[in-house]
């Protein structure tokens, strides 16, 4: 890791009143390619009452931007590892006290490790130079809470497959088909085990209208994680749906007891039932190729 | 006795209510979202997929009341999670909102002053 590091062409937008949120979110967006505004964000981030904006809302507004929102372990090195991969860091900073709290995001772009600084942007200043253990302090009582906005099929070296895939689902939830395909296909590209990564692009296919390639990302999924009752339910959905109803109807038995006592117990079983009426009416055969089935 | 009445159709009412809120949120057939699914893995958010489609309308409230455009609730809400929804509605007005509080701390100084000179303490706002 060098001593020195400052990307120096990370944008800057002086923030107006209580709107470091939009400015801080357009400082990270522009520097994974987006060319925004603050003001565009704005009414997508703040919130007049509180005179602030929320993490969970910087989330989702970079996710209608077409970027994952990727929340750093809270580790000094976590954040120094993103800067060195060429991207800022946007954080939370608690500029008051415990009692008293000032909340302020400031995007990080820089340290100097001879000099024990880190360098930010951060409200009007373009270039604001504190001292590290000042600013580690400030983002210590702030959670330490951090977050990068990746484009799609970028994944941070250090990464582990729970948070990137979470970040993916959440622009899979966002409704962004296109930035989910695109993940799911890097995320299996780099953990062909993972079976979350096979499921969600089961999801980004079926979102497609690709039944085939849905049929085989779920089968993997079901594979790698046998007790998966949602890997089951979304099989046997689009098994249904290509009219192959013996084997819909036998995955859904699985899912059921799989499910049984969670969550999903009543929605695998709505599905069931509408599987079970769709395939009474049924007249066109399997569309699927015969293929092994998860067991 | 007008009470007990009164009592009586107030559990039966409420019990229709409930009943019928019940039937309102039925658990819809069709593709689980990974982001669903993954909360399922982690034990503890389980019921954030259950809670999560009473949560949007919570939080759609919320923001309303806190002063965001109606025209813009449904865009903002739908690019969050259920997990995220479900926190929010939990901790919408309390969760860190960053935002430079400058002239908030200003206004609480203005407040105290204020305060201070209608208790007779100080007397710095002169009257005409």
């Amino acid at each position: 890791m060098p001593r020195t590091l400052e990307l120096r062409d990370t944008p800057f937008f002086p923030q107006e009143d209580y709107q470091c949120g939009p400015a801080a979110l357009a400082t990270v967006l522009r520097a994974s390619g987006v060319e925004v505004a603050p003001d565009a964000l704005a009414p997508q981030v703040y919130l007049p009452k509180r005179h602030g904006s929320l993490q969970a809302e910087l989330i989702g507004a970079s996710r209608r931007q077409g970027r994952l929102a990727y929340v750093l372990p809270g580790t000094g090195q976590a954040l120094l590892t993103e800067l060195v991969e060429g991207r800022p860091v946007l954080l939370l900073q608690n500029l008051g006290v415990k009692q008293i709290p000032k909340w302020h995001y400031a995007v990080l772009v820089g340290y100097d490790a001879s000099r024990n600084i880190a360098v930010l942007r951060s409200g009007r200043r373009e270039r604001k130079e504190v001292r590290w253990q000042r600013f580690a302090r400030s983002w210590d009582r702030a959670g330490r809470w951090a977050m990068t906005t990746l484009a799609p099929g970028v994944i941070p070296a250090q990464a582990d497959a729970a948070h990137y895939l979470e970040a993916v689902a959440g622009i899979e939830a966002a409704g962004d088909r296109k930035a989910a395909a695109i993940s799911y296909d890097a995320a299996i590209a780099r953990w062909p085990d993972e079976p979350m990564a096979w499921f969600g692009r089961g999801n980004a296919a079926y979102a497609d209208g690709d039944r085939a390639t849905a049929a085989d990302a779920y089968t993997q999924a079901a594979t790698l994680a046998p007790g998966d009752a949602a890997a089951r339910n979304n099989l046997a959905q689009v098994l249904a749906d290509a009219g192959c109803f013996e084997e819909a109807h036998r995955q859904l038995e699985r899912g059921l007891a799989l499910a049984a006592g969670t969550a999903f117990a009543s929605m695998i079983e709505a599905t069931r039932v509408e599987v079970e009426a769709a395939g009474q009416s049924a007249t066109v055969p399997c569309s699927l190729p015969d293929r092994h089935w998860p067991d | 006795m007008h009470i007990e009445r009164f009592h009586r159709s107030c559990v039966a009412l409420l019990s229709v209510s409930l009943i019928s809120l019940g039937l309102q949120t039925p658990a819809a057939a069709g593709i689980v979202g990974t982001a669903d699914a993954i909360a399922a893995t982690q034990q503890q958010n389980d019921l954030a997929v259950v809670r999560g489609a009473l949560a949007r309308a919570d939080v759609r409230e919320q923001m309303v009341t806190l002063g965001v455009d109606p025209a813009e609730v449904e865009g903002r809400l739908g690019a969050l999670t259920g997990t995220e929804l479900a926190r929010l509605a939990g901790n919408i007005n309390e969760a860190p909102a960053g935002g430079e509080e400058l002239l908030a701390l200003l206004g609480l100084v203005f407040v105290v002053l204020l305060v201070l000179e209608l208790t007779g303490t100080i007397d710095i706002f002169k009257k005409a």
